[in-house]
């Protein structure tokens, strides 16, 4: 500070600002450090000890070294491979789809937007179930109409193959991808793009230089985000890979855990730390990637997205999102719809057909108090999330805040983790918690791990979007005197607000999907639907399980109706 | 009202003397029933730890033992491996919720050598249980799961189904075979150790030259034998056929008998509902719930109830059987299947 001799010196003055903004730091580091460091420390415990916490036993590093051997390296190559196969053409997919629906206009644009995204909101299962009665080599659908029509009687398609788990795959990553990316397309600043070609640039270098340029963030995270969840998928490769003997990392965990004598789950967490250091590696790549380039497509100036007229060829992508939705949605949706109304899925007969399912759901109170508590656990468990997560996007991209880096490394941990481990993670940190906050064996207890299962999706979901936001949006408020809260809430989640409500409803789903941390942590009274489902699906009923399913569709209808009215009222109220 | 201290007491006392239910035991062990009886009312419910998801068995008992008690039986229900890792973890912290395991044999053996049990004390319908199926100081017999073999009834005549576990070797049957993984904890790891052990491994060698799909998804594929992707699956548990009414399958119980797993149950250590847990264990023995067992296509551990079983299920519920797995043996067994399976 500099002094002047003569001039009264100020009195060191108390700094509330500097001082509040410290103490919601420390708050921000201590909440994500207790949702999400706690529980892989006690897997990092699990993973170098002998035995599981609360029992006697050494310290070793067993797990890690059973982790390199030359099988787990084989398989490990095989996972990422899948992965990343599944992650390219999913993206590739997810972003021509997102501009067909985006950018161009291509008739039914609205609809088409709800219909691509459906097949994410399916339980993988059941889908799994109608893939393998479509496209098994003996007697799937597919191949019986292909032997029908040419007399081959090689199967034409093999769901219990590589291309068969990556297609599966694909049936979720698509639409999820979608979902991420399709915001980020919708509010480009077209003047940009127009500056391109009027510098003589061609469209596509246009589109590839600036449109996907400036995309970089969302893209990057959108990208990173599937592929580990890719490298942690575990139904497709369970039901279409093991049986073939394809195996990866989550199989080979799955089978230390539940096809041992005792599980060994020294070895399990073992290896599920190994992939997180790999994973990191990518999230490393994306800081550099994005290190001092600015993103901006969203600033004070207003704006309509420029709209491609694509003439004739808007009926050929028409016919491509028809083509899709088609594929990844009528296809297995018909199956559930169609075989709910039968008395077994797959056996077309009138004299099978009845309403038995809709009726023993309907009077399955069990599946009510599971879907109020789920819904309860949803709603606040998507709000809590985006709200956190929105928080420490906002730390992450507009502050030099010298914790970002912690705060992002710890919003990932979860994302790293697969879900059957960091499901006995939460079990361990809730039911051993010292002290006498008595967290395992309460509703809470769920509600702790969704959050902290779906932070890392809502702090990208909003670094994305504020990466988009120009600095003088955020000004402009506070040099009128808004406070921080109010510039926060007013300016920054009112312009991100598309990318909440996206990220919301995609953690609500995920939230009422999950299984692996519920099923360690309901207790009778508190249990959720994802349980319920498992447990009408262990007894052989799937057709009720495609009712519940078809509700949840229904359920994603309203959603996406309630959202888009929210998004469009917010935008013409900012 | 009974403590959990006093009912230890009297078990370690007295154990034998409960399990065989002497007469001269009978009157006192009355007026302490009854005491036990009004102290687990008392408690008001009792919940189960149930590692056979979805099992249709539970709800009914749970809706008979509220009707004769008044107590209401919960069911918390997880597969076996993650049941088994909440209950050693809810033991490690000493924040126990459960009362009572209903798992299969191996899987509570292991979970006894753990510690995770508490004495049940004594049990009025302790002598019930017929040979080979007996009751300890920890663990009461349930029922039990035989298997068999599913046809697609269709695709296999009648005189062509298999009706040994060995005509399943016939090469007729080779790429035609679905088969539950017996790599893996479940019914194909209990039929590989009961046939290991009876008809040598030169019968799984050939088995495997059968190049059967083997996977983890029993009701999916139950389904696939019907729809006729394959027209043999096993092993089969026998009591799945009255789900499949309507379908075009058929169960075969092979000529040397059925293996098969025995389903217990046991009190956890600390249940915070001790009195109804010992309650229900003697319930599960009374014929009123093995004749439910018995009527759902499960074998009981108790004898008599020829009479009360429906036509439809008694050939299942008297299902002649083969033998059961030894838990000490299952690590070495799976390492076995994986070596001959691979």
């Amino acid at each position: 500070m500099i002094t002047l001799e003569g001039v009264v010196r100020p009195v060191a003055t108390f700094d509330a600002v500097a001082l509040g903004r410290r103490i919601g730091l420390a708050v921000l580091l201590a909440t994500l450090l207790v949702l999400t460091a706690y529980p892989m420390a006690m897997l990092l415990y699990g993973s170098l000890h002998t035995t599981p916490p609360g029992e006697p036993g050494t310290f070793s590093l067993d797990g890690y070294r059973a982790m390199l051997g030359r099988e787990n390296t084989i398989v490990l190559l095989n996972t990422i491979g899948i992965s990343l196969v599944k992650t390219v053409l999913a993206m590739t997919l997810a972003l021509f789809l997102a501009w067909i629906v985006a950018r161009t206009d291509t008739p039914y644009r609205d609809t088409l937007e709800v219909l691509i995204t459906l097949p994410f909101y399916i339980p993988p299962i059941l889908t799994a179930m109608a893939w393998g009665m479509l496209a098994t080599p003996k007697g799937g659908l597919i191949n019986l109409a292909w032997t029908g029509l040419t007399g081959i009687r090689a199967p034409l398609v093999n769901v219990y193959s590589y291309g068969g788990v990556v297609w599966h795959m694909m049936q979720y990553s698509t639409p999820f991808l979608f979902l991420l990316i399709v915001g980020a397309f919708k509010s480009m600043d077209p003047s940009l793009e127009e500056s391109s070609r009027m510098s003589g640039a061609s469209a596509w270098t246009t589109f590839r230089r600036v449109t996907l340029g400036l995309m970089l963030p969302v893209t990057t995270s959108a990208f990173i985000l599937s592929f580990i969840r890719g490298v942690e998928s575990f139904e497709s490769a369970l039901i279409f890979g093991a049986p073939v003997g394809i195996d990866v990392i989550t199989t080979q965990i799955y089978s230390l855990i539940n096809h041992r004598n005792r599980p060994d789950y020294q070895q399990a967490t073992a290896l599920a730390f190994g992939i997180m250091v790999l994973m990191f590696g990518l999230v490393i790549w994306q800081w550099r990637l994005l290190g001092g380039r600015s993103f901006f497509t969203v600033t004070g100036k207003g704006y309509t997205p420029r709209v491609a007229r694509l003439g004739r060829w808007r009926w050929v992508t028409f016919a491509v999102c028809v083509l899709f939705c088609a594929v990844t949605v009528g296809l297995p949706v018909g199956q559930l719809l169609i075989g709910s109304f039968f008395k077994y899925v797959g056996f077309y007969r009138v004299s099978m057909l009845t309403m038995e399912h809709y009726q023993a759901v309907w009077q399955n109170r069990l599946v009510w108090r599971a879907l109020g508590n789920t819904l309860l656990l949803g709603l606040l468990g998507a709000t809590a999330t985006m709200l956190l997560g929105g928080i420490v996007a906002y730390v992450i991209i507009r502050t030099r805040s010298r914790i970002r880096r912690a705060l992002e490394l710890l919003a990932w941990l979860p994302w790293m983790m697969p879900g059957m481990v960091l499901g006995i993670g939460f079990l361990w940190a809730y039911a051993l918690l010292p002290g006498p906050i008595q967290l395992y064996g309460t509703l809470w207890a769920l509600l702790v791990a969704y959050v902290t299962l779906g932070t890392p999706l809502a702090v990208r979901t909003m670094s994305g979007a504020f990466a988009q936001l120009a600095h003088d949006l955020e000004e402009c408020s506070r040099v009128h005197g808004a406070p921080w809260w109010t510039t926060f809430r007013r300016i920054l989640m009112a312009l991100a607000w598309p990318s909440f409500a996206v990220g919301w409803i995609l953690i609500f789903f995920i939230i009422l999907r999950e299984l692996s941390a519920s099923v360690l942590l309901y207790t009778v009274g508190n249990e959720v639907l994802p349980v319920v489902v498992m447990q009408l699906w262990s007894e052989g009923k799937a057709e009720q399980v495609s009712v519940i399913a078809l509700g949840m569709l229904a359920l994603v209808f309203l959603f996406r109706f309630v959202e888009r009215r929210l998004v469009r009222t917010h935008l013409n109220w900012s | 009202m009974l403590t959990r201290r006093s009912v230890l007491r009297l078990a370690a006392l007295t154990p034998l003397a409960f399990a065989a239910g002497p007469a001269a035991a009978q009157a006192p062990m009355d007026a302490e029933w009854k005491k036990l009886v009004d102290a687990a009312k008392k408690e008001g419910k009792v919940v189960v730890y149930n590692g056979a998801v979805g099992t249709p068995t539970l709800p009914k008992i749970a809706a008979a033992f509220e009707a004769r008690y008044g107590i209401r039986m919960e069911l918390l229900e997880a597969r076996a491996s993650e049941l088994r890792e909440r209950i050693r973890t809810e033991q490690a912290s000493g924040k126990v919720l459960g009362d009572v395991s209903h798992n299969g044999s191996t899987t509570t053996a292991l979970q006894l050598a753990d510690g995770t049990f508490q004495p049940h004390g004594p049990l009025p319908n302790a002598g019930k249980p017929a040979a080979p199926f007996r009751v300890d100081e920890i663990r009461v017999p349930i029922y039990v799961i035989p298997y068999g073999i599913l046809v697609n009834s269709e695709m296999v005549k009648p005189a062509e189904e298999p009706k040994s576990w060995k005509d399943v070797l016939d090469p007729r049957w080779k790429g035609q075979i679905l088969a539950d993984d017996m790599r893996a904890l479940g019914g194909g790891a209990v039929f590989f150790m009961v046939t290991y052990q009876k008809f040598g491994r030169e019968f799984h060698e050939k088995l495997a030259q059968q190049q059967p799909h083997m996977n983890r998804e029993l009701r999916g594929n139950y389904r696939r034998i019907a729809r006729g992707e394959y027209p043999v699956y096993l092993p089969f548990g026998l009591a799945d056929i009255l789900e499949l009414k309507g379908l075009p399958v058929k169960v075969v119980i092979a000529a040397e008998g059925a293996p098969y797993v025995r389903f217990d149950g046991a009190v956890f250590k600390n249940a915070p509902h001790p009195n109804a847990a010992r309650l229900l264990l003697d319930f599960f023995m009374s014929d009123e719930v093995q004749t439910i067992f018995a009527n759902l296509g499960f074998p009981p551990v108790i004898g008599g109830l020829d009479a009360k079983m429906t036509a439809e299920a008694r050939p299942l519920a008297q299902a002649k059987l083969l033998g059961t797995t030894d838990p000490k043996l299952q690590e070495e067994m799976l390492k076995l299947a994986k070596q001959i399976y691979k």
